[in-house]
């Protein structure tokens, strides 16, 4: 009996937010252009190959094409060096890196928030020693990590189901993503640490209030105190740390990809189309210009989507 | 800041007042790169690449380094400014023996170090012994291996001595010594070093074990026999007095003189490094012996050197001191460039893309042949390039002319040697493809196609070694060909990067096949590399080590080789090494040729380019020529303050003559003319 | 209190040690050596070179050996930049990064807390929108794009600044917006949202209501509340920034510590490395620790036991 009463408030809860969310508009802008991104970044590439017969890796035979050219109608976004069709570029770039974005955060976010609030609410010795875990992973270069990773799991001795996953989202034939799909899961082992800091420090100043003590002093156990009274009420700072996260890791990967131990070629991402792009930013700004402006815009909505949902789910504003 | 509409109205005010600078100053200056004025300090200022190891000549193999001792060091021979031919140095002449297996240095009496003391023979005894030491651990040691028991010392090897004689190594398998004739005169230990090759065996006893047990004749000879290690006095080096210096091989070499400008071969002081041991390298205790000395060591800054006073050759050296600074990032490289805070910068940093803009600058870009190749090795023991077919059909389906369009700068590969930087060897290579063309009886217009870029011929070439290639739509498919069990793999960086996406295209449009990229970061691809660890193709680079062709003919010969392909075969070691003993350098040319083509019908990897020369000097920088190893003598470099006489049109900076530069030059070399 | 410091001083050390171990772990599980170069050397030359680093011992003497070294606080000598130690290497290339990162981090901190504090109590306000757009702007240009644009305008158009290399208070302008911008993004954000969930807090409503002036509910009460996640941002980012950031430092060509780390990786020059990720961990502790006991001082409410 008591049980039902909880769901019904759950579920009202984000119905709440879902209203108050949608009453924002530029939350919902945000929203909006994501879900276009998202559109474009799956059927985009179909499309352009079908009109222009365009992809992402088309190099074109006549060798007086192969060179950057600025946009035209036939090239929206203009070319790269190698006369490919920046436009289809981008698309395509656009599924990794979101996929970077989305899958990373969601890996630093499962383990952070989980992390930081058990370490916050328990406190103590626990406390200690899990956030000593922290500081050791922390000091530990990434690069390093992702090497000894990308080594020992790279190539055919990649597991199972990367390679299964990679082919399920990246669509078949696509040997060369399995790498990118460890990268993905290697940054998010190693973006959750901040995470967890985050968290932990919100929990250890929401964790004395009145609130909790009412819910301890009700028999609530440590469980749902952690994940159903203080994990929400640390969503502010969480939602928006995790907008945070997404363009960190989408740099990180341009940055591992620049060394070799990200996204392979002809692959392209948002991080190494820009990064590509900046080299030649005095000459043929389009190369920068176009992926540039694309990720800036979706990272502008991701982030005001990530305002109105903390506005939305923020218990507090509910009393007003 | 508090309102941003002021501040989007600021930043647009700034990029306005930005685009007019900018207009004013390219207007006025553009036919330079960026600022263009002269250091009035006389003080070169170049940017060397990636921070120098150290300044251990014996220790680091790399070419920014090279270029730094190159001012610091001298050796027996520099590289000529232009050419890369030695010329004197420290030796002032030399002699040959007839069959090329024996050198007479003559060395100036003038020579010091930059403490003010004299530069004798025995230095050079030292610094080679040093070099070849187990416990110096060089890596470019290899480029000495010609010495006369060079190898043995460094590889610990021990001597089989029996009775009063040793054991030879012509008797166990090894190659018959021509007998050599010999100059200077006869010592002791020319005697014993022109005496039959040793047999040397290894020093471990366990290794040496197993190789005598292979061996039933060496195993019935080494019983009672006694292990001698060599020393390093039984390497082939010889003070004859203080300035004679005499140097046996165990093979004729006819580039050996040429190898001898290598970091490996110049002088290292014996003086500051018995003193100091592996500190002697510090700015405190460093002795160098070259034109310039240091001044200030300032890691991943600047290394400052100034005109050391005590070099011999003093009075001609132009530059009162030059500052290198490492910086890698080629961006980073050209933007200070452009801003006038270096005079000049190092090979191989001009972006693909900025190409056809700085190539306008014509007085400053330089852009010449190089002695340095890229190709695809092919692991020829893996399945399905295993198959010569298989690897010829890949090799042709790629349009080298093509790539090097695409590329810009570079010409197109298509055997081992690059063209247009041994021109004797381009010669006899012409004529031995006559020869076989005829023996062949192929018609000339289908011969000069052959081993060239035919998309045609290489679906027939694919589908006969049994992977089918069949139409499919406006492109090709060839469905039975494992593309999950091939990769292309090559180290991170852009120029790879976009030759390798470009080669995938091409495979994928002439054969249907796509083959999968894998770029890895360079230590790792390193070692599959170089351990023949991969699936497929795998992206190497070769830079010539010397001014003679078989620097690259040689690159698959012996097990293991420089080629990493796998690739060993002892008909193609038996023609180098027949080439090698042939002592008219026309003739060797010949064999030679014959031998690279032999190998490209095995096709252990695709060539693809010729690399150029890709960097640029300010137009007040004078007697610094683009040569095929970017190697620059400094001592020929000057800075010109007038500019009537700055360089034009640097594409003829080969052709023509800087009269002080060619005085200067043809003083050095005047004492080994007069000495022949 | 007091123990809790020293507590949590006396575990750095082994803490360090454990870093140093795992990183040495992956080292060595790391393909390539520090010797390997575009051309493969000749097994009896490899041989030599493993004999004189002590390469061809058994690992676990190599171990040990390396960690009674550094016990001791000897890290050895770079193995590719030879004759020079560790330890030298990073006291001369600390100043570098140290310089350039905590300027680059106080201007931030300025400028984030500025705007974060402003947006947030002018919440949905034309400054609220704008200096947030500004922000995710930060957050959204990478410092490899921000770096090369500045360049471009302030060195190549407006002829105002060195394109790079240190030298002199002109130098480093540059580098530390470049660096800054997307710090005083993150804080600002952060800010901006710890403050609005602070400034709905009970205690602030207590605080308005006892009729203090607003100045004071921010300055003495809200302001230490909203800090919290930008002080748990703060610890790492500032040892990190400290220690060396490579692609500034690689566009502007400064000899910082973050590059010749990176650099130390891929060339696998594993003392240095161990050097360098020794530091970083000490440094990374103490700065948590400091960012812990501040959370005691600006929010009453957190204990430590």
């Amino acid at each position: 009996m008591g049980e039902n009463i909880e769901i019904v408030k759950g579920a009202s809860l984000w119905r709440d937010a879902w209203r108050r969310l949608r009453r924002n508009k530029l939350a919902m802008f945000g929203l909006g252009v994501i879900a276009f991104m998202i559109v474009a970044v799956i059927i985009g590439p179909a499309i352009i190959k079908w009109t222009t017969g365009y992809t992402y890796d088309f190099i074109p035979t006549d060798r007086d094409l192969v060179k950057a050219m600025p946009p035209s109608w036939r090239h929206l976004m203009g070319t790269d060096d190698a006369g490919r069709d920046i436009f289809a570029r981008v698309l395509q770039g656009g599924r990794i890196s979101l996929m970077v974005g989305v899958i990373s955060t969601t890996v630093s976010l499962m383990i952070g928030v989980s992390y930081g609030a058990t370490a916050g609410y328990l406190g103590g010795r626990i406390d200690n020693l899990m956030m000593r875990i922290v500081d050791i992973l922390y000091s530990i270069p990434y690069i390093l990590i992702v090497i000894v990773l990308l080594s020992v799991f790279g190539g055919p001795s990649t597991p199972e189901w990367i390679q299964w996953l990679s082919t399920t989202l990246g669509g078949a034939g696509n040997q060369g993503l399995s790498q990118i799909f460890l990268l993905f899961f290697a940054l998010g082992l190693v973006s959750w640490l901040t995470m967890a800091r985050v968290v932990r420090g919100q929990i250890l100043s929401l964790k004395n209030q009145e609130f909790v003590l009412a819910a301890k002093a009700t028999g609530v156990s440590t469980f749902g105190i952690i994940f159903r009274h203080l994990v929400p009420n640390a969503l502010g700072p969480v939602i928006v740390y995790a907008t945070l996260t997404v363009p960190s890791v989408m740099l990180t990967e341009a940055f591992l990809s620049y060394l070799g131990l990200g996204v392979q070629p002809p692959y392209a991402s948002w991080g190494s189309l820009a990064s590509d792009g900046v080299k030649n930013i005095a000459i043929f700004p389009w190369q920068l210009l176009f992926p540039g402006l694309t990720m800036a815009l979706t990272l502008f909505s991701l982030n005001f989507l990530g305002d109105g949902l903390r506005d939305a789910l923020d218990p507090q504003t509910r009393k007003f | 800041m508090k309102d941003p509409r002021r501040l989007s109205q600021f930043l647009v005010l700034m990029f306005c007042i930005g685009l007019l600078v900018n207009g004013c100053t390219s207007s006025a200056n553009s036919r330079y790169f960026g600022k263009t004025v002269a250091p009035k300090d006389n003080i070169l200022r170049y940017v060397s690449g990636s921070e120098p190891e150290t300044l251990d000549p014996h220790i680091s193999s790399g070419q920014p380094e090279a270029r730094i001792y190159m001012a610091i060091y001298e050796g027996l021979v520099e590289y000529g400014p232009k050419d890369m031919q030695p010329i004197p140095a420290i030796a002032k002449s030399w002699e040959i023996s007839s069959n090329v297996d024996e050198f007479v240095f003559h060395l100036r009496d003038n020579a010091k170090w930059s403490d003010g003391t004299a530069i004798t023979a025995n230095d050079f005894v030292y610094s080679f012994r040093r070099g070849f030491a187990a416990d110096t651990a060089s890596s470019s040691t290899e480029l000495g291996f010609f010495i006369k028991y060079a190898e043995a010392f460094n590889g610990g090897q021990v001597f089989v001595k029996k009775g009063d004689s040793f054991l030879l190594a012509k008797d166990y398998g090894g190659e018959e010594q021509k007998p050599s004739t010999g100059i200077g005169p006869d010592t002791d230990f020319h005697k014993f070093v022109q005496s039959p090759i040793r047999l040397t065996l290894d020093g471990d006893e366990k290794k040496r074990a197993k190789q005598i047990d292979a061996d039933p004749k060496l195993k019935a000879a080494v019983a009672g026999a006694e292990f001698v290690p060599v020393k390093a006095e039984d390497i082939g080096v010889e003070a004859i007095d203080n300035y004679t210096l005499r140097v046996t091989l165990r093979q004729p070499a006819p580039f050996f003189i040429g190898l001898l400008a290598h970091q490996f071969f110049r002088l290292v002081p014996k003086q500051a490094i018995d003193k100091w041991g592996k500190e002697w390298t510090r700015k405190e205790h460093i002795v160098t012996c070259g034109a310039f000395r240091i001044k200030e060591i300032r890691p991943y800054d600047a290394l400052i050197l100034e005109k050391d006073p005590n070099y011999w050759d003093a009075a001609n050296v132009h530059l009162d001191g030059i500052a290198f600074y490492p910086v890698e990032d080629n961006a980073t490289i050209l933007n200070l460039y452009k801003g006038g805070s270096v005079d000049a910068f190092l090979n191989h940093t001009v972006l693909t893309s900025w190409i056809e803009q700085v190539r306008a600058f014509k007085d400053e870009y330089m852009n010449f042949p190089e002695n340095s190749t890229a190709y695809y090795s092919m692991n020829v023991t893996r399945p399905p390039f295993n198959d010569p077919k298989v690897r010829k059909a890949f090799a042709m389906a790629v349009d080298n002319d093509a790539l090097s369009n695409f590329r810009k700068i570079t010409k197109p590969l298509y055997d081992l040697t690059p063209t247009g930087i041994f021109p004797e060897y381009d010669k006899a290579r012409a004529k031995v493809s006559e020869e076989i063309r005829k023996e062949r009886n192929i018609a000339p217009d289908v011969w000069a196609k052959y081993g060239k870029f035919d998309a045609e011929r290489a679906r027939k070439t694919l589908t006969e070694a049994g992977f089918p290639v069949q139409k499919s739509g406006d492109g090709w498919a060839c469905p039975t060909f494992p593309t999950d069990k091939v990769s292309l793999m090559f180290n991170t960086n852009e120029n790879n990067r976009s030759i390798a996406e470009f080669v995938q295209a091409q495979w994928r449009q002439n054969l249907g096949i796509t083959v999968p990229l894998k770029s890895q970061e360079f230590k790792t691809f390193l070692k599959d590399r170089h351990e023949v660890q991969y699936d497929g193709l795998a992206q190497s680079l070769w830079s010539g080590d010397y001014m003679d062709p078989y620097t690259f003919v040689g690159l698959h010969y012996g097990y293991p080789n420089n080629g990493d392909a796998g690739f060993n075969d002892p008909k193609y070691n038996k023609m180098l090494d027949d080439a090698n003993a042939e002592l008219d350098p026309a003739k060797r040319y010949e064999m030679l040729a014959r031998a690279e083509f032999y190998l490209m019908e095995q096709q252990p990897s695709i060539p693809l380019t010729i690399n150029a020369t890709n960097w640029m000097k300010k137009p007040y920088v004078k007697g610094m020529y683009p040569n095929p190893g970017t190697l620059l003598p400094w001592k020929f470099v000057y800075i010109e303050q007038d500019p009537a006489k700055w360089d034009k049109d640097v594409e003829n900076v080969m052709a023509e003559s800087d009269p002080q530069v060619e005085k200067q030059l043809q003083e050095l070399t005047a004492t080994q003319k007069t000495a022949k | 209190m007091l123990s809790f410091i020293i507590r949590r001083l006396l575990i750095i050390i082994p803490m360090a040690l454990l870093v140093v171990t795992l990183t040495w772990a992956l080292v060595r599980i790391a393909p390539g050596n520090f010797y390997s170069a575009e051309k493969k050397l000749p097994s009896a030359v490899e041989a030599n070179i493993r004999k004189k680093y002590g390469l061809d011992k058994p690992w676990y003497t190599q171990y040990g050996m390396m960690m009674s070294n550094i016990v001791r606080g000897d890290f050895g000598d770079s193995l590719k930049y030879q004759g020079q130690s560790v330890n030298e290497i990073i006291r001369r290339h600390l100043p570098y990064s140290a310089v350039i990162g905590l300027l680059g981090y106080l201007l931030a901190l300025a400028i984030g807390l500025t705007a974060g504090t402003v947006a947030a109590l002018k919440q949905n306000s034309g400054f609220d929108y704008g200096s947030m757009s500004l922000a995710m702007l930060g957050l959204s240009v990478p410092n490899f794009v921000l770096g090369p644009i500045l360049v471009l305008v302030f060195s190549f158009w407006l002829y105002l600044l060195p394109p790079g290399r240190w030298g002199g208070v002109s130098g480093i302008i540059l580098p530390v917006i470049t660096l800054s911008a997307i710090y005083a993004a993150y804080i600002a954000r952060l800010t901006r949202a710890g403050m609005l969930e602070v400034m709905r807090s009970d205690y602030i409503r207590t605080a308005r209501a006892k009729g203090l002036d607003e100045k004071t509910v921010l300055l003495r009460h809200a302001i230490r509340g909203g800090l919290i996640p930008v002080l748990s941002f703060t610890g790492p980012a500032l040892a990190a920034l400290l220690a060396g950031t490579v692609v500034v430092e690689k566009v502007f060509a400064i000899p910082g510590l973050g590059n010749i780390f990176i650099q130390a990786v891929l060339n696998r020059d594993e003392p240095l490395i161990l050097g360098v990720v020794a530091f970083l961990s000490i440094l990374i502790m103490i700065f948590n620790l400091i960012v812990d006991i501040a959370y005691g001082f600006l929010d009453p409410r957190i204990r430590y036991e």
